[in-house]
């Protein structure tokens, strides 16, 4: 079988559009961050509990129980706190800052007190009713921001250096762009969800970089390909031609990724669901951006050269 | 088959067999069940855990804590001559110290210039030059953590875990990885404890009943200049006389409820009571009489004079310097108490070593009918009187829980005392079902998206698909094998790497047949459509792949934890995908075109 045989779609024609759309998109995504990235306590600092109750519960249940927690003579009102259902109404998820006045052990307090205080909801063993504790200190928190930053900045880097060498500095400037709009958009659309930034999803943000990386440098080397047989005459054209001999395989990729996404998204489980989000929302703007940013502004930087 | 194509079986064979074999153990240990794992020997199964591929803490559950030593506490506890200049500038270091992320010794040197300590001073001992203190003090920490880390290996030994794994981390921390244990609240508190235990005398009634007075007159005329104080700035006359400022001359006695010989405190007024304790001149009278307070390691109900029951703490007034530590315990053993009425109650039987016999045996002799506690962690667990000298250094702790807590008691009084005490900074704990649970639900999700991309392959390239598909499951069987070789662990992340490793593999394969199917539509023969197609895309996927191979290997370098985790999957997976998609692939498509001149290809 084979579809999108010989297209000839000009794809460069709309490059301004794209242009246009993605500064737009960047730029709302940018200030979508600014104003409200929901960074999870990986890098902020603070303690997260799930809980697994042997039946349903309310979330306002919950929050009466932790009105007032007395622990050694001090009183503790976490009922403003986040506390929400994660997957099912039986599983419950506690956020909370870190707090100076915490004494020690204070998340295993919180987890005795629940245990006792709605001991008709809970499992006998009490290990069976921590899912998870979690707790990040504001220390450790930004040290991990820092190195994630920085690996990520020197990864670009390096790149840059590997795609100059082997093709030429406009191109890897095309492809370092391209990633970085992926990179920021996705971040943009996350921030919108509410779903929170932790240690995993940036996993699932590195799994972008690698796929739209992979998918730019493909375009780019039909690119540089056909460039030896025409040379840099009808640029446009040349770029035209390559977008549309590799469309096909782009196309079938693309597809078969989105597949093992969309299954992870439906039965991947509460935990793996904003990483195969994250996933689908960058394989998408990937592909975009391979055609669009990193092949877009090649044609453009030839053109300006000229 | 020509001579060319036998080698490149064999070669394909050997790495075949290769994943296999170091996949093997891994596949053994997932099938056996529980019973068939008690069968074995201890040296199958430890010969089958060394060479599985592990599961992390997100998959299997466990715990994972981040411990950093208590360096201002280390550098306070070294130095000599302590005086008000040094204490604030310890303070000022804690501070410091906890809040931000900054090298420890680079803090001191700059806070020491700050504040124009003479370092000397405290550490003579230590060098002469600032630097050389330094250098010292840095050899110490080194030193303690090192420590540290041999005592914790050492508990966690003890209380039987298999393959844990400790770490020291820069220069004051310790990671600690322990993976299926269950119960998370025990294990922590045994990893956290610093197991100092502290024989000390109990202050007479009498003492203890001056100093009570003393501090309730101290306390009251601390309130007095508080409420004058308060009173100035009061600009509404109503405050003057509101009832909140009424306070009893009695603050701090009334707190304390009196049971039999001892004295004890309502849970509630904890706090209360440290507040009174912690004012600076009360602090002055304490140490000016060298005694401190103390309260029980936990709490009993109490009925008081209005019939209600009360949770209260008995509190014990001590003579502040320890008579005997930890140090001289050369052995700690659980037993059953046999008589009385504790008999059937778990306790710790301690054992010392021939000095501290001999010194248990002079304390008991000089202090006989007084009190002495036996407090581990600056908790007080007894307090029995002392009838008689005690010969042979033995003595126990009663008034525990549990079995458990007298069974963790003992592994932390063997192990020995932590030098420096030790914050828990950073602690995942996921319990066994939440892993179990993602476990489950991730790997037959990817299962199933992996039988629906092979599927779709086979669908669009037919024959040529079945070659695609085959290449992959390999893929994934060397892939995992690699993993195994690695001893590595393997987590959602790394999960996350796998996927994007069959991606890519997938891609692989697909850049080749779309080529293939290009040069066929020009009007190549198939066997020089083949040659050119792969030709022609090795040069992309090699790119490709060494692109993102470079991100990978920074990944590694820079990465933390997950970020690692991921990174070492797709690294490998890029390699073992490069080999199956262009050495694979391309000898299958040659070993079937090889025969007969083929004149159709099923792409």
């Amino acid at each position: 079988m084979e579809i999108l045989k010989n297209t000839k779609i000009n794809f460069m024609a709309a490059r301004n559009v794209g242009f246009i759309v993605s500064s737009i998109c960047f730029v709302l995504s940018l200030f979508m961050l600014l104003s409200g990235l929901n960074l999870g306590i990986d890098f902020r600092g603070g303690t997260m509990i799930g809980l697994n109750f042997s039946e349903d519960v309310e979330i306002q249940e919950v929050r009466t129980a932790m009105q007032s927690i007395s622990i050694e003579g001090q009183e503790f009102d976490l009922s403003a706190e986040e506390i929400k259902h994660f997957g099912n109404s039986t599983n419950v998820m506690i956020k909370f800052k870190v707090r100076d006045d915490a004494p020690e052990n204070f998340e295993q307090e919180i987890v005795n007190h629940l245990y006792q205080k709605m001991n008709e909801k809970v499992p006998e063993d009490k290990n069976n009713f921590i899912l998870s504790i979690d707790t990040v200190s504001p220390k450790v928190g930004s040290e991990l921001s820092g190195k994630a930053l920085w690996s990520i900045i020197s990864a670009l880097g390096l790149i840059l250096f590997y795609i100059s060498i082997r093709f030429e500095f406009k191109f890897a400037i095309g492809a370092i762009l391209a990633l970085v709009h992926d990179i920021i958009i996705t971040l943009g659309i996350f921030s919108l969800t509410g779903y929170e930034i932790t240690l995993g999803t940036v996993a699932a943000f590195l799994t972008i970089v690698g796929y739209s990386l992979n998918d730019t440098i493909v375009i780019l080397d039909r690119i540089r390909e056909n460039m030896k047989s025409s040379g840099t005459v009808l640029f446009e054209a040349t770029i035209n031609k390559s977008i549309n001999q590799s469309l096909s395989r782009t196309l079938i990729t693309s597809l078969t990724t989105l597949l093992v996404i969309v299954v992870l998204i439906y039965a991947g489980g509460e935990i793996i669901r904003p990483f195969a989000f994250t996933m689908l929302v960058g394989v998408i703007i990937g592909t975009y951006s391979s055609i669009y940013i990193a092949s877009g502004l090649l044609v453009s930087l030839y053109k300006s050269s000229n | 088959m020509n001579n060319k194509l036998r080698t490149r079986l064999l070669l394909i064979l050997f790495i075949f067999g290769l994943g296999i074999y170091s996949l093997w153990p891994t596949i053994k240990y997932q099938l056996l069940s529980d019973t068939e794992k008690n069968n074995l020997s201890k040296n199958e199964v430890e010969y089958l855990e060394k060479n599985t591929i592990k599961q992390g803490l997100d998959l299997k559950g466990g715990i994972y804590i981040v411990l950093e030593v208590d360096l201002p506490q280390l550098v306070n506890n070294l130095a000599n001559n302590k005086d008000k200049k040094f204490d604030i500038f310890i303070n000022d270091l804690k501070d410091g110290y906890t809040n931000n992320s900054v090298d420890f010794f680079e803090l001191f040197d700059s806070k020491a210039t700050d504040q124009d300590l003479k370092l000397p001073r405290y550490f003579i001992t230590y060098g002469k030059t600032k630097n050389q203190i330094i250098e010292q003090l840095k050899f110490q920490a080194d030193d303690s953590i090192n420590r540290i880390i041999e005592i914790i290996q050492n508990r966690v030994d003890q209380f039987g875990v298999s393959e844990p794994t400790i770490q020291k981390q820069g220069n004051d921390r310790v990671i600690i990885e322990l993976a299926g244990i269950q119960d998370s609240e025990r294990a922590r508190g045994l990893l956290q404890s610093t197991a100092l235990l502290e024989l000390m005398i109990v202050k007479d009634v009498e003492s203890t009943n001056t100093i009570i007075r003393q501090i309730d007159n101290l306390s009251y005329s601390n309130n007095q200049i508080g409420i004058r104080s308060q009173n100035e700035d009061a600009t509404n006359a109503g405050d003057l006389f509101s009832s909140d400022n009424e306070v009893s001359d009695l603050q701090f006695s009334s707190l304390l409820i009196g049971i039999g010989s001892d004295l004890a405190i309502d849970k509630e007024n904890l706090e209360q009571f440290n507040n009174i304790l912690s004012q600076e001149n009360i602090k002055q009278l304490l140490e000016a009489t060298g005694s401190n307070f103390l309260f029980s390691n936990s709490s009993r109900t109490f009925l008081n004079d209005f019939g209600e029951e009360e949770e209260v703490y008995i509190v014990y007034h001590l003579v502040n310097n320890a008579e005997l530590t930890g140090g001289v315990i050369e052995n700690a053993q659980v037993r059953l108490s046999q008589s009385g009425v504790t008999a059937g109650q778990p306790l710790v039987q301690m054992e010392m070593n021939s000095a501290g016999s001999r010194e248990w045996a002079r304390i008991t002799g000089a202090n006989i009918k007084k009190r002495i506690a036996i407090v581990l962690d600056k908790k007080v667990h007894m307090a029995p009187v002392i009838n008689s000298q005690i010969f042979g250094g033995s003595t126990v702790i009663e008034g525990l829980d549990s079995i458990e807590e007298a069974e963790d008691i003992a592994i932390v009084l063997r192990a020995g005392a932590l030098p420096v005490p030790v914050t828990i900074i950073d602690q995942k704990i996921v319990g066994p079902s939440l892993g179990a649970d993602s476990v489950q639900q991730g790997t037959s999700s990817i299962l199933i998206g992996l039988v629906l991309v092979v599927l779709f392959i086979i669908f669009y390239y037919r024959m040529s698909g079945f070659i695609a598909s085959f290449s992959l499951i390999w893929t994934l069987i060397l892939l995992l094998g690699i993993l195994a070789l690695l001893q590595a662990t393997l987590t959602l992340p790394g999960i996350a790497g796998l996927i994007l490793t069959v991606g890519m593999s997938i891609d692989a394969n697909v850049i080749i047949f779309e080529r293939i199917r290009e040069e066929l539509r020009k009007g190549k023969t198939v066997r020089s459509a083949i040659d050119s197609g792969y030709q022609r895309a090795i040069t992309t996927i090699v790119d490709a792949n060494l692109t993102t191979g470079i991100a990978a290997g920074v990944l590694y370098q820079y990465g933390t934890g997950p970020i690692k985790g991921f990174a070492t999957v797709l690294f490998w997976g890029i390699v073992v995908s490069m080999f199956t998609a262009i050495i694979v692939t391309r000898f299958l498509f040659d070993f079937t075109t090889s025969r007969r001149n083929v004149e159709k290809l099923s792409i």
